[in-house]
């Protein structure tokens, strides 16, 4: 999947891995991001274009989940800006201060383009699963109930769970909430899907039917940041790795030169450890 | 005819009760969602409200409102403090009651996971509408029995405004027995009213628990999704 365009780094510095002419879909910059005392993100800087898919790897609380969730503005972050397709959409602001108006509006434009999966599913149990993946073009998009029911039985068909559109989410397996889940991200016809260790907590089966439609999604072009802790998969839908370790990118590059060529020292103990 | 007085009355208890209690729960979703709002000028004046209320007894809360603010209202040569005995009843309780709604809405919405809210905004929707459209209809399956709990609650506590003289069923039942010395006889049939009432807001609160559970999916927890 085009991985010749990425240049290869295998260094400690954050680096801007665009090669193309065309402004990445998204984008951070100089992340910095602290709970209280604890740095989290340490200036941290990442592009994803067109049809690429990124994948996220790294050790636990280095930071990995905080950055997905800086790039669609729920967490806010202190200093550094986040872009959509060139433009600026959100800047750091101190601490405990909270987002203004415009920013919000600002928010909500970007996560109509950027949509996102959660570990934990997150479908609204009051509703039933056609109902959480119209929720999207219905409320946010506007659309009327006929066009948000047509989009909406497309997605679940797209992941295989038309049959199960009735249905309270509660009464599906993990593996099929999930994949509602992305029907209803799918809905708001993204442009990126931030994937946010989207298996964590599903069984090896439900695991693979949700690995499957993430990676039906990859062949299709989608645009993805995949945040995972399952390298098997990493190395087999991304086109570039990236390996978070204390809040900033230490080493990145294709899945080859990652797991095979030469990993830099803190990554090759992160591996083994794997 | 003396049962007959005592079912009017027992009518008035339901009234009372049935106009203060969706105000108490208005007013309480107000202050509770206040509560939980980061701005302290929002925030503090609920928790003081709440604080005060949950700290004085009802019974001198409709004193206070009866005869302070009456007394007030002529020191200011107004009558608009002069409050008729129902109206006090009803701004007494739902005002007392409303206090602990808050508590109850509260602790709902705080209930709802956070994960629904970041969900909602994540697919584009407005913090107003992650709030009216998923959080709050969660909650309120969540503080049903809470409040019908207070509901019935409140149905015995009206009978506290019988002190200024508004015509509920302990007032009636008090006035009866004194009238034909037949105070214990009165109180055994307001003892049974109050019951018998009690027992329907209950069945109804039962309806309404079931429904609610049929008609949505049930709360989702994290580990019936691990236990798949």
């Amino acid at each position: 999947m085009g991985t010749d365009r990425w240049q290869v780094t295998g260094g400690v510095e954050q680096v801007s891995v665009a090669n193309s002419n065309e402004a990445p879909i998204l984008e951070a910059e100089g992340i910095h991001k602290s709970f209280g005392p604890k740095e989290v993100l340490n200036g941290i800087g990442l592009a994803v274009n067109k049809t690429e898919v990124l994948a996220i790897i790294g050790p636990n609380g280095c930071g990995k989940s905080t950055l997905l969730r800086c790039l669609n503005l729920l967490e806010p972050y202190q200093a550094g800006r986040v872009l959509l397709k060139g433009q600026v959409v959100s800047t750091g602001r101190p601490e405990h201060e909270h987002f203004t108006r415009a920013e919000q509006a600002q928010a909500r434009m970007l996560r109509q383009h950027v949509g996102m999966i959660f570990q934990r599913f997150n479908l609204f149990p009051h509703l039933t699963v056609l109902q959480n993946v119209m929720c999207g073009p219905r409320y946010v998009l506007k659309q009327d109930e006929e066009q948000a029911r047509t989009i909406a039985e497309k997605m679940l068909r797209k992941v295989g769970l038309w049959e199960k559109h009735p249905c309270d989410p509660a009464t599906l397996s993990g593996g099929q909430q999930q994949r509602a889940a992305i029907a209803r991200a799918l809905a708001m016809e993204p442009d990126v899907l931030l994937c946010d260790e989207v298996t964590s907590a599903l069984d090896p089966v439900m695991t693979k039917e949700v690995l499957k439609v993430i990676r039906e999604l990859a062949a299709e072009g989608m645009t993805m940041i995949v945040v995972t802790h399952d390298m098997d998969f990493a190395r087999d839908i991304a086109d570039r790795v990236v390996f978070v370790a204390g809040g900033v990118i230490a080493a990145q590059g294709t899945p080859e030169h990652i797991f095979e060529t030469q990993p830099a020292p803190e990554l090759r103990k992160f591996l083994e450890k794997g | 005819m003396a049962l007959l007085s005592l079912l009017s009355a027992a009518k008035n208890t339901l009234l009372l009760t049935a106009v203060s209690m969706p105000l108490a729960v208005a007013l309480g979703l107000l202050l509770g969602w206040m509560r939980l709002s980061r701005h302290r000028f929002l925030s503090w004046p609920a928790a003081a409200y709440v604080e005060v209320i949950r700290g004085t007894p009802l019974l001198v809360q409709v004193y206070l409102v009866y005869f302070s603010l009456a007394q007030l209202g002529q020191q200011l040569e107004t009558t608009l403090l002069t409050l008729q005995p129902f109206s006090t009843g009803i701004i007494c309780l739902a005002g007392n009651y409303a206090a602990y709604e808050a508590e109850i809405i509260r602790a709902g919405l705080e209930a709802v996971d956070k994960g629904q809210r970041e969900a909602a905004l994540s697919i584009g929707m407005s913090e107003r509408q992650a709030f009216c459209l998923i959080i709050l209809p969660q909650a309120f399956r969540i503080v049903v029995p809470p409040l019908i709990n207070d509901l019935i609650a409140m149905l015995k506590d009206s009978c506290l405004v019988s002190v200024i003289g508004v015509p509920e069923l302990l007032e009636r039942a008090k006035s009866i027995g004194k009238e034909r010395g037949t105070t214990a006889q009165m109180m055994v049939a307001a003892a049974v009213l109050y019951l018998m009432m009690s027992l329907v807001c209950y069945a109804f609160g039962k309806c309404l628990e079931k429904r609610l559970k049929v008609q949505g999916a049930h709360e989702l927890h994290v580990d019936q999704v691990h236990g798949h």
